[in-house]
């Protein structure tokens, strides 16, 4: 109802709203546990937009546009809520990162309710000794947090957010410190000392920043440009490597194999699709997919025969045993295509929620009608007989003018697909 | 010399490509109803040469040095006032959809990959030439996957959705079929074909259509 920590409890936890609700608030008349649960949960859980935002930060899916996706059930379970902004976060996302400092934040709080228990039952603490203590440990451990944080963001790209979040936090572990250090100092002395000790000290630290900023801006400068340009040099040997590895040895392959037109051809085609693929890779494509898997199996044809095989996809679909099957009978017949049928073999993948197709066309006037009959047995087993088994179909349609085969696996709702290869 | 027709034809054609041997080795290739008129490798060039000549056609590579850097993309617009008289084709070894179908929206009537043989380039001339657009079975590929394999039931803009026709057209050049086979399997002329996959390049051209400006949106991205 304040800062919708109860709905995101709910959301999270599967439960009604309005019995946590009352649960707080009983909890909160019980000597105000329930607030002090309250006021924990809005501080320390995230809110769902910074689970979502880190989410989308993960490096895991760099293309992935940030959509903050708002709980539904938990923005519509809050009639009248002031606010419902705040959702539980996906603890279990964030879990893996933040474990660590969970576990100190843990442990600092087991020693402080230590220190009051010690305290209670009579031991004698030097408190005034150890809170400082504490600021300035608790100072420092919050800066160099942010530098931790800092290294590894500077490997992503820096937004101005992070940026000023990080100079909040340097100044708020500055202050812990600076405030430690004084209460500490003060314990000792007079309150005047201290405050004459502090602007001296606050003067030789001002003096020295100001003979030393022009060096540390130019240390810095070069820095940058230094890490700048070894980034570039990186790039420019990672490339370098790459065209030597395929560039230049298929050219040198070429150059002795100039004898041989299937050879050339076949060197060529081979480093341009491998060179293709190193420069338009669509990123967005998982591998592993059937596309990628067509392909695949389309490069390989291609090399074993020296033909062309053209293939173009539209949509795609993850892998499964059935697409397996798929991909060996496309492949079986691009093989096919590749030994009988003359010019380019032509590879059509389309696939949609209701199924894959996979259509295999070839067209060459050097066609064989003879070579079919005697051949298309083997045809009926590997192509025919392997769709059939997987709940797809295959129709093979062979003319003067060519043959193309077409090959259709219908989404998921097809027949039992553990039916097994061996079956004759 | 084997069809009457268009042996009579002669058409002029301006040349476009930054590398010298390829440009001889397509002036080479391109049979005899082709009268290559002029050459250029830059996109200036290009632009001045096409201004000069005023060619039917212009065999256009998709990546060109020279200009603001908009490769044959910008050839087109800066030639925009000659659109009506001449036609552009598209001429790439990219595969890259975002060089493609710029190209083609800009203006371009067809697209096909540096690889296919000269007597397939100069049927393409002649295609583009008489008013016609020409598709590879990879521009009916991202046209597939752009315009979405399905007819849309509701569009509130015609230009927004591909009729089953048009689809079923796409689809079979994308399957390698030429536009005498698609004829034959469809049992309709030709021509006919010729007339759907030029209403599916002017849909291409023109819509605005909200899934073709994200799907080209995110292509872009990477």
């Amino acid at each position: 109802m304040i800062a919708g920590v109860c709905s995101g409890l709910a959301a999270h936890l599967g439960w009604p709203v309005k019995y946590l609700r009352i649960g707080m608030l009983l909890a909160a008349f019980a000597g105000g546990a329930g607030l002090v649960f309250y006021a924990w949960l809005w501080i320390l859980v995230p809110t769902a937009d910074e689970g979502a935002r880190r989410a989308a930060r993960s490096p895991a899916s760099p293309i992935a546009p940030a959509v903050s996706l708002p709980a539904p059930g938990a923005a519509a379970s809050a009639p009248g809520g002031l606010s419902s902004v705040r959702v539980a976060a996906p603890w279990f996302t964030g879990r893996g990162i933040r474990y660590g400092k969970e576990l100190l934040l843990g442990a600092g709080l087991l020693f402080v309710a230590g220190i009051l228990v010690a305290q209670q039952l009579g031991v004698d603490l030097p408190l005034g000794t150890l809170i400082p203590a504490a600021a300035i440990l608790g100072g420092a451990a919050i800066a160099w947090m942010q530098l931790d944080e800092s290294r590894r963001a500077g490997l992503r790209d820096k937004t101005k957010a992070d940026q000023a979040g990080g100079w909040v936090r340097l100044a708020a572990g500055l202050a812990l410190v600076v405030a430690g250090v004084l209460v500490m100092v003060s314990g000792s002395g007079s309150w005047e000392q201290t405050w004459l000790a502090l602007l001296a000290s606050v003067a030789v630290l001002g003096g020295v920043a100001l003979v030393l900023l022009p060096w540390g801006l130019k240390f810095w400068k070069d820095l940058e440009n230094e890490r700048a340009g070894r980034v570039r040099e990186t790039e420019r040997a990672e490339i370098a490597a790459h065209l030597h590895d395929s560039v230049l040895q298929t050219l040198a392959l070429i150059q002795r194999r100039a004898g041989s037109e299937q050879d050339v051809i076949r060197l060529a085609r081979a480093q341009e699709r491998e060179l293709r693929g190193w420069l338009y890779r669509d990123q967005a494509a998982d591998a592993g997919h059937l596309a990628d898997r067509i392909k695949a199996v389309a490069a390989e044809v291609e090399d074993t025969h020296g033909h062309l095989v053209e293939v173009v996809s539209v949509g795609d679909a993850p892998m499964t045993e059935r697409h397996e099957a798929l991909v060996q009978a496309a492949r079986e017949a691009m093989l096919n295509a590749a030994r009988h049928g003359g010019g380019a073999v032509s590879v059509y993948l389309e696939s949609s929620d209701t199924g894959s197709d996979v259509f295999v066309k070839d067209r060459g006037p050097g066609f064989d009608p003879a070579a079919v009959p005697q051949d298309r047995l083997g045809v009926r087993e590997s192509i025919v007989g392997r769709m059939k088994r997987h709940g797809g179909t295959a129709v093979i349609d062979s003319g003067p003018s060519g043959t193309e085969v077409r090959l259709s696996l219908p989404a998921a709702a097809g027949p039992d697909e553990r039916n097994g290869e061996g079956k004759p | 010399m084997n069809e009457a027709g268009t042996a009579l034809r002669s058409v002029r054609v301006v040349v476009v490509d930054d590398h010298t041997i390829f440009r001889s080795g397509l002036k080479a290739d391109l049979d005899s109803r082709i009268d290559v008129v002029g050459e250029a490798g830059t996109v200036d060039d290009a632009v001045r040469v096409i201004a000069e000549q005023r060619p039917e056609v212009v065999l256009l590579d998709v990546h060109l040095p020279g200009g603001l850097g908009g490769g044959g993309r910008e050839v087109i617009t800066k030639s925009a006032p000659l659109l009506g008289t001449t036609s552009f084709l598209a001429l790439s070894v990219s595969d890259a959809a975002e060089d493609v179908v710029a190209v083609i929206r800009a203006g371009a009537r067809g697209y096909v990959t540096k690889t296919i043989s000269g007597a397939e380039i100069s049927d393409a001339v002649i295609r583009v030439a008489d008013g016609d657009a020409v598709f590879s079975p990879r521009l009916a590929g991202f046209v597939l996957d752009a315009f979405g394999t399905s007819p849309a039931e509701i569009a509130d803009d015609e230009l927004d959705r591909l009729s089953a026709r048009e689809l079923e057209v796409m689809r079979l050049i994308a399957r390698g079929y030429s536009y005498k086979e698609v004829a034959k399997e469809l049992f309709i002329s030709i021509k006919t074909v010729e007339t759907h996959v030029s209403a599916v390049l002017r849909k291409l051209q023109l819509s605005s259509r909200h899934e073709l400006t994200k799907w080209a949106a995110e292509r872009r991205l990477l």
